[in-house]
């Protein structure tokens, strides 16, 4: 109890001191990478691979929102010693406001860009690698069927004769009358 | 340049830096109007879906917009900040009613002695009741035997005495921030995809957009459905 009300304090003093904008959108997105594909796959409605190409697409734009922010807030933070020399303003100010600026562009254009960019041929690849997937698993059954099949049937006799049956005089006039009768219903003609 | 570094330090930029409820409201309208139009100029899908999917990425984001304003101050942000006074009794936090409170002491506290009594942050002065005192200070006899309002010391002291005497009360103000952290989290991840399922599709309906357009789940279950049929 004691030790977690010394980091809930602890943690409290440091954002206290300095709260920076990107802890919130941070939290926030990786909260969204776990909970958004969660509540997709949790869904009765759609069927099951639609819910998984939907729980992917959702997991990989969360994905790309924290690398753009960290990478952004890194790039623009660096900068902030050589402006704060150039103007002779505050470091720490500046590194302040480049963090909350950086958010703002990579919320506003950045990710938007890069999954407009990226998303399309990354699932469209994912895409390509599943269909192979089950391509090769409808082989593989395909295969098993026939092998349970050419392995249920033993026969001495050849194929010929298994499919070309020997038929009485009898039996042969009454498949004419069908077979002509048939073809009359159908208003076919052969030969005509 | 130069008037992009002014902005960016100026005071209202950096209180608005520093606070998270601002920030996120920010960022949740930045993306209402960013991730629509890059999907109307995505040309990697036909009009039709470019249209269905920003309207609908847009309806998302405000109503993400408003969960945020209805939700998070009231309930995260002040409801948060009361129990965290509940919590850390032993620490002598001056008895802030609220969060509004806690940060209007706040952003005058970050200001230079002069600037605090300009006409523009009256409204910072009139948000802080009289009665909020800090008891760690107190003097034996006289006026201030029971604490000092916390007004005093933004009617006296400079910043840099502020921050020395340890009167930020950052453990204060990291526990707003931190209840709205964890409300933003929970509006925006738990709440917001839920609601949105119970009212993006009859306001996508209402204004026509659910007509002629099937999403790509509903294309799949009727594919599905057609290729068991056959």
């Amino acid at each position: 109890m004691g030790l977690a009300y010394n980091k809930i304090k602890k943690i409290c003093e440091n954002l206290g001191e300095h709260n920076d904008a990107l802890y919130a959108v941070l939290a926030i997105a990786v909260f969204k990478g776990i909970m958004r594909p969660t509540f997709t796959m949790m869904d009765k409605e759609s069927d099951k691979e639609t819910k998984k190409y939907a729980a992917f697409r959702e997991g990989l734009t969360e994905a790309i929102a924290f690398c753009s922010y960290l990478i952004t807030h890194k790039i623009f933070k660096s900068q902030a010693p050589s402006l704060a020399a150039k103007t002779g303003k505050s470091e720490k100010k500046i590194a302040n406001g480049l963090s909350l600026f950086s958010v703002c562009l990579t919320a506003g254009i950045i990710i938007p860009a890069v999954c407009n960019l990226t998303l399309k041929p990354v699932m469209d690849l994912v895409k390509k690698v599943s269909d192979k997937r089950k391509q090769k698993l409808g082989n593989d059954a395909m295969q098993g069927k026939l092998d349970i099949k050419e392995n249920s049937v033993k026969t001495n006799e050849s194929f010929a004769a298994v499919y070309s049956p020997k038929l009485s005089p009898n039996s042969i006039s009454l498949m004419d009358s069908l077979y002509k009768n048939r073809m009359q219903n159908s208003g076919m003609k052969v030969g005509g | 340049m130069g008037w992009f570094i002014n902005a960016i330090t100026s005071n209202r930029f950096q209180t608005i830096a520093q606070n998270t409820d601002t920030c996120v409201k920010i960022e949740t309208g930045l993306k209402a109007v960013g991730r629509p139009s890059f999907t109307l100029i995505d040309k990697h899908t036909d009009k039709e879906t470019r249209k269905y999917s920003a309207t609908k990425e847009f309806l998302y984001q405000l109503l993400c917009f408003g969960i945020y304003v209805a939700v998070i101050p009231p309930i995260f942000k002040n409801g948060g900040f009361k129990l965290f006074q509940k919590v850390f009794t032993k620490e002598n936090l001056p008895n802030f009613r609220n969060a509004k409170e806690m940060l209007a002491y706040y952003h005058l506290a970050h200001l230079d002695k002069e600037e605090r009594m300009l006409e523009q942050n009256k409204k910072y002065w009139n948000a802080i009741s009289d009665d909020v005192i800090d008891k760690t200070i107190r003097t034996k006899t006289g006026k201030f035997k029971d604490g000092i309002p916390v007004k005093k010391y933004l009617q006296t002291w400079s910043k840099d005495k502020i921050t020395d005497k340890g009167k930020m009360f950052k453990l204060a103000k990291g526990s707003i921030e931190l209840s709205s952290i964890v409300g933003s989290v929970i509006g925006l991840t738990i709440l917001a995809p839920e609601l949105s399922h119970l009212i993006l599709h009859p306001i996508m309906k209402a204004i026509g957009m659910e007509k002629g357009h099937k999403k790509p789940a509903e294309e799949s279950t009727e594919k599905n459905k057609l290729d068991k049929q056959v």
